[in-house]
Formats: structure tokens, sequence, C-alpha cells
């Protein structure tokens, strides 16, 4: 019982502090293969550090909300790490508080006040950005929905921990035509939440283009550095959700001892380096779509999701 | 076997069907005339996979022959007759202006994917268990979703591919619920293909050469109330629509 | 051992083709090989006809020779010798190139043995291959004239007949799922088939035969899939639409037809039912459409959708019924539609455009082609004392023995409505009076073809080739032949179990 509250929040110092390691070494990939050197991969901590201690500057004529939204945005991946196996594979204290539905209206809480507070502070910029991700957002929501359902229905069940077993209990389970189809398509989810190319590009500095970072141009200081970290957090937090929930629970902790968590940090960490170096080889082959084409994409990412439930349904 | 390589071979099995239905959805959106070919290979490879595995699960070895036939066939012959058979252009173009648009296209496509499962369902009750696999209403599905990208496409290569995907959807079903029908599958394969293509392409070759486009859909001047050939090329959008239409 | 020299004649014809001779060298060629396909096929007929069996020697499995089966062989070489011998004038005419005609006898024979070879063989699979190839040696030479509209019309009728087959191969597998889920081991043979048909599952055979139906049906042109089919039929040179027409259909016609005692062997089945509805529509849409076709070749075209209907109602009524007069329509309309579409292709020789509009008093530019064209239109409708109005004679006589009033009405009245709406194109092209055809283009003189009507004489060969297509047109109207009359009853027979 002290021990899974206990895990529970090594999880949670796991997602803080490796979540800025994650964004800094997706970058230094993408510029080696660029063939550059790229910034340390570091660079991200620098970035926090120095942010932290900046002056902050608030517009005179913003509200509580555009104050507010860095520390829910900061919050929100916190509270989701606690529902979801990031080391372990048994249920921690916090397990049974929320399912992944719920976990996800949790993300889309810090997601909706990002928007409001773009909106707040009348910055052109930030309603441009701010409706686009409201699009993207609307369309991802079926795809969600769908892979919940889909869970729902192998799995009996939407709690992560319940569902990550099922894949693997027996082996052979890892290749029905759901599971691997889900996989895609959540996939696909993650690079358009994540503002991941095709959908967004995230190295982009033309306000015009911008679909994810045009909503905390107004920020500075320390409200940035929460904004930053907070979206660095919730990449990580969906990437745990995905590698260890929905593709497979292999290499989490499964003694009950704090060493065998704290030995599980290296695997997780190696699951989500070979994830991230997939992603920068996606990321450096494709080409950013144009903003109407993204329906498209989603479209195809709702497809494979709904293939992945007649495929299921089809199963004699 | 083992109860535990047997359910592998049935998962794996399942996935390569669930692969199977995604590129036939793949088939029926997709805008690049290359890509929708990639995706027709692909299609077979998976064909080629499910037929191996159920050779075997079933130990039903002339299904490796099946598989052989249909891997020398589609994917390397089929391409190669593409290429010597048709013109160029027919890879190049991008078709912009579907019969109807994308996404209305895909729903339709997952309606009539789930009909198939229930078109297949009395079907599967009817047989013995040990064809009761997820291939007959993936079949049934690449059947009507082949037929399906024949109604909406214009251009000759995905119309050419959509009517492909239709064998391979009745040949996936093929494979399992009528596995013991020796020769005669891999004659039908082996055959089928290459005259589908053989003879489309040609065709296409013969239009592009008279009529100056591989858009074979907007060929409609044969009517009950017309018989004057049309003045000027029928139904040609203009290329401002075009454009709009790529732009939307 | 006859059947597969009968199969191996045209094969080696088409590639006899191949040789660069003379001009004269292809067609001679080509009229030869189907004269002595004729002739082999009138023997294995007669056989047959007299009671033995004939397989090949090779292997009793893949290829079986019944009373149907040697029915419809002898209607294929017939029809390919009559449109071989049309050919030599026709195709002499439009001044081709060597290459283009050598072409033109290498998909004629080709597809002449791919429909030759769909009765013979046993097996349902091969059997459907066969029906592929039949297609791709039919669209090269639908689309022979490379004109926009033959193109469209070959595209067409390339994509809907390959949808169909399509269909219809998932239905011989489903077929095959189904005489193996009744506990036979046996071959996957149309005899077979029937001898395992009372254990199929209902649902398995359902499925199949209609799936077959529909894959197959588009081929032979039944109303909702028939789009193709005018366009095609018109667009194609005359003597190759006497194939497709004439023959094509009907041999596609004969696959379905096998699936019928399979049909009955099997408890409730709803066979017939599916027969006559299919049959009727595709009748009265046919007769309908009639009324208001601006093509003469289409008018043909759909005057095959509604013999086809015909054929498949009269099975519906009870094919242990109307089965003798189902063959007969099969024969007349076999030697009637090829007669017709060589009548239709001699009054394009002569006057050069397609469009009934444009043809007013015909009799007086080309007597000849008339009197073809309105002996053709008779005998297609059934004006007695034809072949046709035999057939179709016997056919409502065997509905009404049925007590299947409502179905034989409507055949009754559809083919009469057939009947008036090509008489009535007819008439006008051939006796009509130019005067309304000089009001209707008096602003665009260069537009009307009757200006340059110029009388052309009909290659002899055509003419040769009219009259032996008119003798059995003639004569089955009013003496069946014993040896025919013994193939038809055999036939029959097999379409019952």
């Amino acid at each position: 019982m002290f021990n899974h509250i206990l895990f529970n929040l090594i999880q949670v110092l796991v997602v803080m502090a490796f979540a800025p390691l994650a964004s800094g070494v997706t970058s230094r990939l993408k510029e080696m293969i660029q063939s550059k050197r790229g910034p340390s991969i570091f660079q991200p901590y620098r970035d926090l550090w120095k942010l932290f201690h900046k002056d902050e500057i608030v517009s005179e004529d913003s509200s509580w909300i555009f104050r507010f939204t860095p520390y829910i945005v900061f919050v929100t991946p916190i509270f989701v790490t606690l529902l979801i196996p990031v080391l372990t594979n048994y249920p921690l204290f916090f397990a049974f508080m929320g399912d992944m539905i719920g976990g996800g209206f949790i993300l889309a809480l810090g997601g909706f006040f990002a928007t409001l507070a773009a909106i707040d502070t009348a910055n052109p910029y930030g309603p441009v950005g701010a409706s686009r991700t409201r699009m993207v957002g609307f369309l991802a929501e079926p795809v969600f929905m769908i892979v919940f359902f889909t869970v729902s229905f192998v799995a009996g069940s939407t709690i992560p921990y319940i569902v990550q077993e099922k894949w693997v209990t027996p082996p052979a389970n890892f290749f029905l035509p759901s599971h691997v189809l889900l996989v895609l398509a959540f996939l696909m989810l993650i690079l358009a939440e994540g503002g991941r190319i095709p959908v967004d590009n995230p190295g982009g500095h033309f306000e015009l283009a911008m679909i994810d970072e045009s909503k905390s141009l107004e920020y500075s200081g320390r409200g940035f550095a929460l904004m930053k970290w907070g979206g660095q957090m919730k990449f990580f937090v969906l990437l745990c959700i995905f590698l260890n929930v929905l593709v497979t629970p292999w290499g989490l902790a499964g003694g009950q001892t704090l060493g065998a968590v704290l030995w599980a940090i290296p695997f997780v960490l190696f699951k989500i380096f070979c994830f991230l170096l997939a992603l920068v080889v996606i990321e450096s082959s494709l080409s950013k779509l144009r903003l109407f084409r993204i329906a498209e994409f989603l479209g195809a990412a709702f497809i494979t999701s709904v293939a992945a439930m007649i495929a299921q349904v089809f199963l004699p | 076997m083992s109860d535990t390589t047997n359910q592998l071979l049935n998962n794996l099995n399942s996935l390569v069907t669930g692969l199977f239905l995604l590129t036939a959805f793949g088939i029926v959106a997709m805008r690049q005339a290359r890509g929708v070919l990639f995706l027709f290979i692909v299609q077979s490879l998976l064909l080629a996979a499910s037929a191996v595995l159920l050779g075997l699960r079933y130990t039903s070895h002339h299904l490796y022959g099946v598989a052989v036939v249909n891997l020398i066939s589609k994917p390397i012959i089929v391409p190669w007759l593409l290429r010597k058979t048709s013109p160029s252009e027919v890879y190049t173009r991008r078709e912009v202006d579907q019969v109807l648009n994308i996404p209305t296209a895909l729903l339709i496509a997952l309606a009539l994917a789930i009909l198939a499962y229930f078109l297949g369902l009395p079907l599967l009750n009817a047989v013995a268990p040990e064809f009761r696999g997820p291939n007959v209403p993936i079949g049934i599905a690449g059947l009507l979703l082949g037929a399906f990208t024949i109604t909406v496409r214009r251009e000759a290569l995905p119309l050419l591919i959509g009517l492909l995907v239709m064998e391979n959807g009745a040949f996936l079903a093929g494979i399992d619920i009528a596995r013991n029908l020796k020769m005669l599958i891999e004659l039908a394969i082996a055959t089928d293909g290459l005259i589908i293509v053989f003879i489309m392409s040609v065709l296409t070759r013969a239009v592009q050469k008279q009529v100056g486009t591989t858009a074979v859909g907007e060929l409609a001047s044969l009517k009950e109330t017309t018989v004057e050939p049309a003045d000027k090329p029928a139904n040609h959008r203009n290329d401002d629509e075009r454009i709009f239409n790529n732009a939307r | 051992m006859s059947i597969l020299i009968i199969l191996l004649l045209p094969l080696i014809a088409a590639v006899l083709v191949c040789l660069p001779l003379k001009k004269a060298w292809a067609p001679g060629v080509t009229v030869v090989s189907s004269l002595a396909t004729l002739i082999l096929s009138a023997r294995v007929a007669w056989l047959v006809s007299a009671g033995n069996s004939v397989t090949a020697d090779l292997s009793a499995n893949w290829i079986a020779v019944d009373g149907l089966s040697a029915l419809i062989l002898v209607l294929i070489a017939f029809v390919a010798t009559t449109a071989a011998i049309y050919s030599v004038g026709y195709m002499a005419h439009g001044n081709l190139k060597l290459g283009k005609l050598r072409l033109y006898y290498i998909n004629y024979n080709l597809f002449v043995f791919s429909m030759l070879a769909i009765p013979v063989l046993a097996e349902p699979t091969l059997v459907w291959i066969v029906v592929e190839l039949t297609t791709l040696a039919s669209a090269l030479l639908v689309s022979f004239e490379n004109t926009r509209e033959a193109l469209e019309a070959a595209w067409k009728y390339v994509v809907l007949s390959l949808m169909g087959a399509g269909m219809a191969l998932f239905g011989f597998l489903v077929l095959f799922a189904a005489m193996q889920a009744s506990g036979s081991t046996a071959a996957y043979t149309w005899s077979h088939l029937i001898d395992a048909a009372p254990l199929m599952p209902p649902v398995l055979l359902q499925t199949a035969f209609l799936l077959i139906l529909i894959g197959l049906g588009t081929k032979v042109g039944l109303v909702p899939m028939h789009t193709w089919l005018p366009d095609a039929h018109s667009q194609a040179p005359s003597p190759v639409c006497a194939l497709l027409s004439g023959i094509e259909t009907t041999s596609i016609l004969y696959v379905i037809l096998r699936l019928f005692p399979v049909m009955q062997a099997a408890p409730n089945s709803h066979a017939e039912t599916w027969a006559i509805v299919l049959g009727l529509i595709s009748v009265g849409t046919a007769a309908f459409l009639l009324l208001q076709v601006k093509d003469y070749k289409r008018l043909f075209a759909f005057s095959t959708v509604e013999h086809m209907g015909i054929i498949l109602t009269a099975l519906g009524l009870g094919a242990s019924v109307a089965g003798y007069g189902a063959m007969q329509q099969i024969v007349s309309h076999c030697v009637t539609k090829s007669f017709c579409f060589f009548a239709a292709g001699a009054v394009l020789l002569s006057v050069e455009t397609r469009q009934i509009s444009s043809i007013r008093g015909l009799i007086r530019q080309s007597p000849i082609a008339s009197a073809a064209l309105v002996f053709g239109g008779l005998a297609i409708t059934g004006a007695p004392p034809l072949a046709v109005f035999l057939s179709e004679f016997s056919i409502l006589k065997a509905g009404l023995t049925q007590k299947e009033y409502l179905a034989t009405g409507l055949l009754a009245v559809f083919i009469v409505v057939a009947f008036f709406g090509i008489m009535l194109h007819v008439n006008r092209m051939v006796f009509g009076a130019k005067e309304i055809e000089a009001d209707e283009h008096a602003n665009s003189e260069t537009a009307s073809p009757l200006h340059r009507f110029t009388a052309s004489p009909l290659p002899v060969s055509c003419k040769l080739a009219l009259v032996v297509a008119a003798v059995p047109v003639l004569v089955f109207g009013f003496y069946i032949p014993q040896p025919l009359n013994e193939l038809l009853t055999q036939a029959a027979a097999a379409l019952t179990k």
C-alpha cells in the first residue's frame, strides 16, 4: 500500500524528469539525420532553467485564465501519470481512479485551457493556432473513441493495467489484428496530438503555419517554462500510454520491490528511445500536410481504428 | 501441432486479413496512382501470406503453391506488364476529382465492410468449423470494396486495381473455404490477374492515344438518347475547377 | 479425341494467321478452320444425339459432352463459320493494313476457341477461366475500330464483365465449399455437383447460385447489369457483333443453365423464381427501350437482351415443361441474331451510318441489304413461320400449361411490344419517305449522309454468309430435323434432374 504510493510518486518524478530529455533527444536525432550536429540533448533542461529565472510579462488586458493556464497545463499530465503504467505492470495506488477515457479527459482539460488562454490575450496568432488545434482535436476525437471502444471490446475494460495484460496473455494475442491496427491508428493519433509532422511542424518558426506552438506565443518567463514543460510531459505521457499500454507491457517492473521498479526505468527509456528513432524517421521522410488535408490523415486513422474493430468482430 | 502454435497461426492469419482490409480501404481513397499500385502489391503479398499461414495451420501443402503462384503473378508480373503495356501517364496521374469526396467514400466503404460481415456470417455458419476463419467476411469485403473502387474512380489505373482487388477478395475467401480445390485455384490466380492487366492496359493505351486522357471514367458518349458523337470531350472539367477541388 | 481437335483447330488457326503471307491468307485459314470445326462439332452432336457418349481420351474428368454441351458447341461452330465467311468481304471493305487484319483474325480465332471451350469443359473453375478468356479476346475485337466510341464501349464491356467475373469466381468457390460441406469428395464437375446437391447446405448453394447468376448475368446482359451490352454490340465490327450477340451471350448463359439441375436437386431452392424475375425484367426493359433506340445496331443489341430474358423466363417457368422451348429458343436466337447483324453490317456497308434517323428509303438504295434487314427484323421478333416464332410459341404454350398466367401474359405482351419496336424502326429505314429526313436536317446539309449514298455493291462473301445464315432461320420455322430434335430433347433433359 505504502509501496504503491511511493511507486506512483516515482512514476511522476520519472515523467517530470525525463520528458525534457525525450524532447532533447528527438531534436538532436532529427538534426543528426539531416547531417548536422544539433544541440545537446540536455538543451531543454537549460531552456527551462533559463526561463524560470526570467521575468514574466503578462498583458494587462488578459484575465485570470491566462495566468492560471500554465499551472493547469503543467499539472494535468501529472494527474494522468498517476493513472497509467509508466514503470510497473501491476496496478498502483491511484490506478482505479480513472480509466483511459478519464485520462483523455484530463489531458483534454489542459488543452482546453491552453486554447482559452490563446484567445484571451488577443494576440492575432493565438486564436488561429487555437482554432486549428481544435480542428485537429475534433477530428482526432472519434478516432480516440473508436480506439478505446475497441480496446474495451477486446479486453473487457478500459483500465490501462488490464488492457496491457490482455495483449500478451497468451503471447499469440500480440498478433491479433485488432491489436496491430489499433497500434497503427494510435500512432497516427500521437502524430496529430503531439503536433508532429505530417500534421504540424514542431520546429517551424512561421506563425501563420503554426498549429500548436502559436498558443503559447504570449507567454514568457515562468509561465512559458511551465507551458513548455507541460507540453513535453503530455507527449511523454502519450508515449507511455502508447508503448506500455497499447504496444506491449514488456520491460515493465513485475516485482513489488523498489529495486525492480527503479530497474524498469532504463527499459522504459530504451523503449521510448526506440520509438523516438522511428518517429524521427517518419518525420524526416514525410512533409507537412496542407491544413485541410489533415482531415484525410485523421480519416485514415479513423479507418484504421474501425478496421481494427471490424477485424475483431470478424474473428470467429 | 500444439494448441499455442495453432492459436498463433490463427492470430497471424487474422492479422494478415485485417491488414488486407486496410489496404482495400486505402485503395478506395488513395489519390496517387502509384500509391494505389503499391497498396495493391502489399495486398497481394498479404494474400500470399494468408495462404502460407493457412497452409501451415491445416497442413495443406498445395496452398504453398497458391502463395508462390500469387507471389510471382501479382507483385512481380502485374507491375511489369503494366509498365510494358500501359502509357506511363497512368502512373503520374493524381486523381483529384473522384466521384465522391474521400471522407464520404471512406464512410460508404466502412458501411460496405460491415455489410460484408453480415453477408459472410450465414455462409460461415453453414461450413465446417475448420473453415470459419476471418478470410470469408474479409474476402467479401474485398469484393465489395473493389467494386466500390470501380464505381468511384475515373482514372484507368485505380479502376484496374479495383478489379484486381475484387479478384484478391474472392481468392482470399477461396483459400479458406475452398481450400481443397487443388490446382484450379492456382491456375485461376495465375491467369486471371494477367488477363485483367493485359487487356485493361492495352485498352488504356488505346484510349490515351485516341482521346488523350487516361481518365477513362469520363468517357460517356454512348447513351440511348444521343448517338451523335459528342462535339467536345464529354465531362471534361476545366482546370480551374480541378485546382479548386484539389485545394478543397 | 475429336473434342480436343475442335479446341485445337482455332488455336492452330490463330498461329497460322500470323504467317506473313498475302492478304487472302488470314481470312482463308480462318474460314477453313471454322468449317472444319463446324463439321467436327456436327459429328460430335450427331454422335451425342444418337446416344453415344463422347469424352476426351485424355481425361474424362475435365472434358464432358452431353446433349446441352453438344448443342451449344455446334451453334458456336455454326455462327463462327458464317461470321468468318462474312468477315472475308466485310473486313476487306475497310482497306485495313495487313497487320491490323492479322490482329483481327488472331483475336477472332482466340475468341472462337475460348467460346468453344465453355461447353465442353466440365470443371466450373476451368469454365470460369475460359469465360475470362472470352472477355480478353472479344474486348480487343470490340475496340477494333479504335474510335472514341468503340474504345468507350470496350472499356465498359471489360470493366463490367470483369466485375461480374469477380463475383462469379467467388460464387464458384462457394459452390465448391457447398459441395465439400455436403460430404462429397468427388471431383468438382457439373455432374458431381448434381449428385452432391441434395446434401448441400441451402445457404451456400443459394449464395453461390445468386453470385453466379448476377456475375455471369452481367456478361449475358440481364437487365440491371446490361448497360454495356448495347454499346459493345453496336460498336464492334458487324461479324464480331454477330458472334457477341448471337453466340457469346448464349454460351455464357449456358454456364448459368448448368446450375439449374443442381438447384432442382437441392430441396426448396428458388432458382425458378429468380430466373422468372430477372428474365421478365430483362424482357420488359429491353422491349420498351427498343422503342427509343436511335442506332439500328443497338436495336438488335437490345433484342439480344430481350431474348436472353426470354430464355431465362422459360427456364423459370419450369425446366421440365419449357426446357425444350428454351433450347429451341437458344437455337433460333443464335441463327437469327447472327443473321440480323449480318444484315445490319450490309446496311452499314451501303450507307455508312448507324443512325436510324439518317436512313430513309433504303429499299431504293440497296435492295439486298433492305431485304435482309426486313427479313432479319421479322425473324428476330418472332413473325411466323420463322424459327423464333416456333420457339417463342412453344415457351408460351409451356407457360400456359404450367398455369403461370401472369408471367406468361407479361412475356407475351413484352414480345409484342418488342415486335412493334423493331419493326417500326426497320420499316422507317427501309420504306420511309426521304422528305422527313430532309426536313430534319434542312439547315445542316453536310450532317446528312443521305446525299452521299453510294450503293456500293455488297461483297460476295457477305451475300454468301447471309444466304447460309438465312437457311436455318427459314427451315427451323417449320421443320426440325430428327437429330436436332433428339439433341434438343437431350439438352432439355440435361436441365432437369
